[in-house]
């Protein structure tokens, strides 16, 4: 038991290394994209290091709190998160639900301690990024349970296993309106544009991490590259067949949230109720048209 | 051994007594509450666990008593609400009209709710839901509201009178009124229609929709006290019903589709899928924080509904356990909200802000309440959601499923409100002074209640466990338990290491929290105004019109049901004056037309 926790607390530190790599090499392209030359990879590393490592102000102890739980729950969510579908810290365990729901108590702290700041700008961005969630969360949910259907398991390794048997018949073709369906409730969890609202630094003062400094906004950058990771390795292992090593795992991660940059590169910003109602359109059309093709008429690719 | 009959008998003895020592000491008539409550839930669950309650009656033979696993279960529950909200009566009696009357309605409605839950007759059910419909129905106007005491009374009995022809439908075709048998006896079209009449009974007990619009007039008005009560436990009879009506009753109608649900569940299924979207949407645009808790038990119910009436293993453990989860967490919120506005005098969750520096007790209560009501792990909402889930994917139920999601999703929305507008942001200037955490008399229940709440989040197994005898009594194929595992259709939870995986990581966050340099503390004033000089905390507080941008999207269209029930009230009123007009007037003509009517009566029957 003790074995497996602290192999969930390497797979966490593991989500947060690749990720911030990932990110490093990413600001790069987009750089390119835009026609700059950009910082070097590892910018995003000493950005977190100079943060911790400054002396900061806090609000309260809520405030404090807020953020370690923030931190603690995101960590707790990435230690399910199987890599391959032998590497899983907790084996049968890693059930959708765990990351969906348990990344919501990373999410809640931080709204909690953004709120507890005492600034209105704050609070303004935690009500646009749950307004997106309740926007992107659905799609999503409708097709991943169209998946769970069909696979008859709700363990994220074991959907991926599922797709290799399968010969590699990822559900991104083999459901392509839900494959469209996940890119786009990915832009949004990831908070890339067009829904990029609540975070985007144009728009009042970059939401709730308006008042952080210090080691609380270092902490809530650690826990933003490991949400990231969580949210894309999701990706990967739901729509992608998952990974049968670990090599080929990484290239899939660096390829889906590159291609999500680039796309997210071009695209300007939606306001926060165009976001509600794009997604109750036609990505809720589309999702709920493959749900019914995939299960009740059993039309699968 | 204890006696049903004397548990209630004593029961409603002891609110004769309160409204005695009411009269005499207010807050001494509250303490008796107190007692009786606690007294009775601890009978019930002693006796009720060891199986050494006696259904036997001697005083009124007339009505009888069986202890059933269904009845034990929610009985215990209920008490259980009554005896922990027993303990805010002392603290706010005095604020009533009517005190010892207060103190007496509490503990009759709970005497009532008792013999609801452990008769075996349907004549006694009847009278005790009635009994518990009139106690409860004077508690309400000691609140804000009359008109909220005049809607509730008008769908209870709506709901009564359909429980009422479906126990005569039930005689007809059994000729007794004993509860097992004579639904054991009904079928084909007798059935169907007690199936009809039993639901629209739990409809316009849990308040679901298109029965819904009584439920947050009521919990929004009412006393604070008694919301938490109604909320947690007298809804709960709702519960009750739907399970007699959905779990025990066959379904009828044709097969649909794959899914393997008959037609009758599949439209019991989409209205609760329709009370939980309503329930969300009204919740998000609250500013009174006691009407959003009562959208929110209005969306909570709809759950219960749509996992009752898949009626699969995994299904009806799971609104089993979200009835005890919501009863917990709706509670605790209750009365969380009721201690603020004890110290504030209002609800109106704009017109406060920064309650956690003088109340941090309370604050840890309400987020633990709402972990649990969001159905965020490690609290009992997310294993009861996990479960109806299950059932919801399992049968592949895809546009329940987008409700089921969008509500669990919503809720996020709409708890974080409070949280946000209430406890957390400006401390206002006017309470700062005055306002202090709750006694600890009120603390020690919202304490015990949160620590239910996260003892059900990490061992659910003992409370599923008896749910398990629930689910065997009533013919449904027990959960698959293990030692810390539960087992749904496509997977396995195993909630206590979801908690150990949690502490894990926030311990990890607090190490590294720790090590780092020490913060400096600044007022919370001090942030980042992008320029502007503001010197008043109001200003600095973001609360009134939190999801402007989403309630644009359907302001338009919140009024429909009220709407409706409006012009049907309208309707009702006209033909009480047309009643009025034709039969109880001193009007000459009126009074001229009627003996010429009952005259060609007289004659007509002479002629024949």
């Amino acid at each position: 038991m003790i074995l497996n926790i602290l192999f969930g607390v390497g797979v966490a530190f593991f989500g947060f290394v690749l990720q911030t790599t990932v990110a490093g090499v990413n600001r790069k392209v987009v750089a390119r994209v835009q026609k700059r030359y950009g910082p070097k990879w590892y910018q995003e590393f000493l950005d977190i290091f100079k943060l911790l490592s400054k002396r900061a102000t806090t609000h309260g102890w809520i405030f404090d709190f807020g953020v370690i739980m923030a931190l603690g729950g995101i960590i707790g969510t990435a230690m399910f998160m199987p890599i391959t579908s032998d590497l899983v810290a907790f084996e049968n365990f890693d059930n959708f639900f765990i990351f969906v729901y348990l990344i919501a108590v990373g999410m809640l702290g931080m709204a909690m301690s953004a709120s507890g700041s005492g600034n209105p700008l704050a609070s303004i961005g935690v009500m646009r990024a749950l307004t997106t969630m309740l926007a992107y969360e659905v799609p999503f949910m409708i097709v991943v349970i169209t998946i769970i259907k069909l696979t008859g398991t709700s363990s994220v390794s074991g959907i991926a296993e599922f797709q290799q048997l399968a010969g590699n018949n990822w559900f991104m073709i083999a459901l392509p309106l839900g494959g469209i369906v996940g890119v786009m409730s990915l832009m949004g969890m990831l908070g890339k544009k067009p829904f990029e609202t609540y975070i985007a630094p144009a728009e009042i003062a970059s939401g709730p991490m308006v008042e952080y400094g210090g080691k609380q906004l270092g902490m809530l950058f650690i826990m933003h590259e490991i949400t990231v990771f969580i949210e894309v390795s999701l990706f990967v292992h739901l729509f992608l067949g998952g990974a049968e090593n670990i090599l080929l795992f990484i290239v899939k991660y660096f390829l889906v949230y590159t291609a999500l940059n680039i796309i997210s590169s071009v695209y300007g910003r939606f306001k926060i109720d165009q976001v509600v109602l794009f997604f109750y359109k036609w990505p809720l059309i589309m999702a709920v048209t493959q749900a019914f093709i995939a299960i009740y008429l059993g039309w699968v690719i | 051994m204890a006696s049903i009959e004397y548990i209630i008998l004593l029961t409603a003895l002891s609110g004769l007594l309160a409204y005695g020592v009411g009269r005499i000491n207010k807050v001494a008539g509250a303490v008796v509450t107190i007692i009786a409550s606690m007294f009775v839930f601890v009978s019930v669950t002693y006796f009720g666990y060891n199986n050494e309650l006696i259904n036997s009656t001697e005083l009124f033979p007339y009505v009888t008593f069986s202890v059933t696993y269904l009845g034990l279960f929610f009985a215990i529950l209920v008490t259980f609400i009554f005896a922990m909200v027993s303990f805010f009566n002392p603290f706010f009696v005095e604020k009533y009209k009517y005190p010892a009357a207060y103190s007496m309605l509490y503990l009759l409605s709970l005497a009532g709710v008792l013999g609801v839950f452990f008769t075996n007759n349907f004549m006694s059910l009847f009278f005790f839901f009635e009994f518990v419909v009139w106690t409860s129905l004077f508690l309400i106007p000691m609140g804000k509201s009359r008109r909220a005491a005049s809607s509730y009374y008008a769908f209870s009995t709506f709901g009564s009178f359909a429980l009422l022809a479906a126990i005569f439908v039930m005689r007809e075709a059994s000729g007794t009124f004993n509860i097992v048998s004579s639904m054991a006896s009904v079928n084909g079209t007798e059935s169907a229609i007690v199936m009809v009449l039993l639901s629209i009974a739990a409809f316009a007990k849990l308040g679901a929709f298109p029965l819904n619009v009584w439920l947050p007039r009521v919990l929004g008005n009412s006393p604070d006290a008694v919301s938490a009560v109604f909320s947690g436990g007298l809804e709960k009879l709702g519960a009750f019903v739907a399970v007699l009506a959905l779990v025990k009753l066959a379904p009828f109608g044709f097969t649909v589709d794959v899914t393997g649900l008959q037609a009758s569940q599949y439209v019991i299924a989409i209205l609760g899928a329709m009370t939980i979207v309503f329930g969300t949407l009204m919740a998000i645009r609250q500013d009174d924080a006691k009407k959003l808790l009562a959208y929110s038990s209005m969306s909570n119910g709809g759950y219960i509904l749509v996992a009752l009436t898949i009626a699969s293993s995994t299904s009806v453990a799971g609104g089993l356990y979200h009835v005890v989860a919501h009863a917990l967490a709706s509670a605790a919120a209750f009365l969380a909200i009721a201690a603020v506005s004890r110290q504030t005098g209002t609800t109106k969750m704009s017109e406060m802000g920064g309650v956690i520096h003088k109340m941090p007790v309370t604050y840890v209560v309400y987020l633990i309440a709402i972990i649990s009501m969001a159905g965020i792990p490690p609290m009992g909402g997310f294993i009861s959601k996990w479960l109806i889930f299950q059932a919801v994917i399992d049968k592949g139920l895809i546009l329940i499923a987008v409700a089921v999601f969008f509500g669990s999703i919503g809720s996020f929305l709409y708890v974080f409100r409070p949280l946000a507008a209430l406890f957390l942001g400006q401390e206002f200037p006017k309470w700062a002074k005055t306002m202090k955490e709750a006694p600890v008399l009120m603390l020690v229940p919202m304490v015990i209640l949160s620590g239910l709440i996260i003892y059900t989040g990490v061992l659910p197994n003992f409370f599923l466990g008896f749910i398990n005898d629930v689910l065997i009594e009533s013919g449904v194929t027990p959960l698959v338990l293990g030692n810390f595992t539960v087992e749904g259709t496509n997977g396995i939870l195993q909630p206590a290491l979801i908690a150990a995986v949690f502490g894990v990581g926030v311990l990890i966050a607090f190490i590294i929290f720790i090590l780092l340099k020490k913060s400096r503390k600044v007022e919370l004033m001090d942030t980042y105004t992008a320029g502007n000089f503001i010197y008043t905390e109001e200003l600095l507080h973001y609360s009134l019109d939190f999801y402007a941008p989403l309630e644009r999207l359907y302001e338009k269209y919140i009024n429909i049901t009220k709407d409706f029930y409006k012009k049907l009230e309208n309707k009702v009123v006209t033909l009480g004056q047309v009643m009025k007009y034709y039969f109880f007037t001193n009007k000459p003509e009126i009074t001229v037309f009627w003996i010429i009517v009952i005259i060609g009566f007289l004659l007509w029957g002479e002629v024949l």
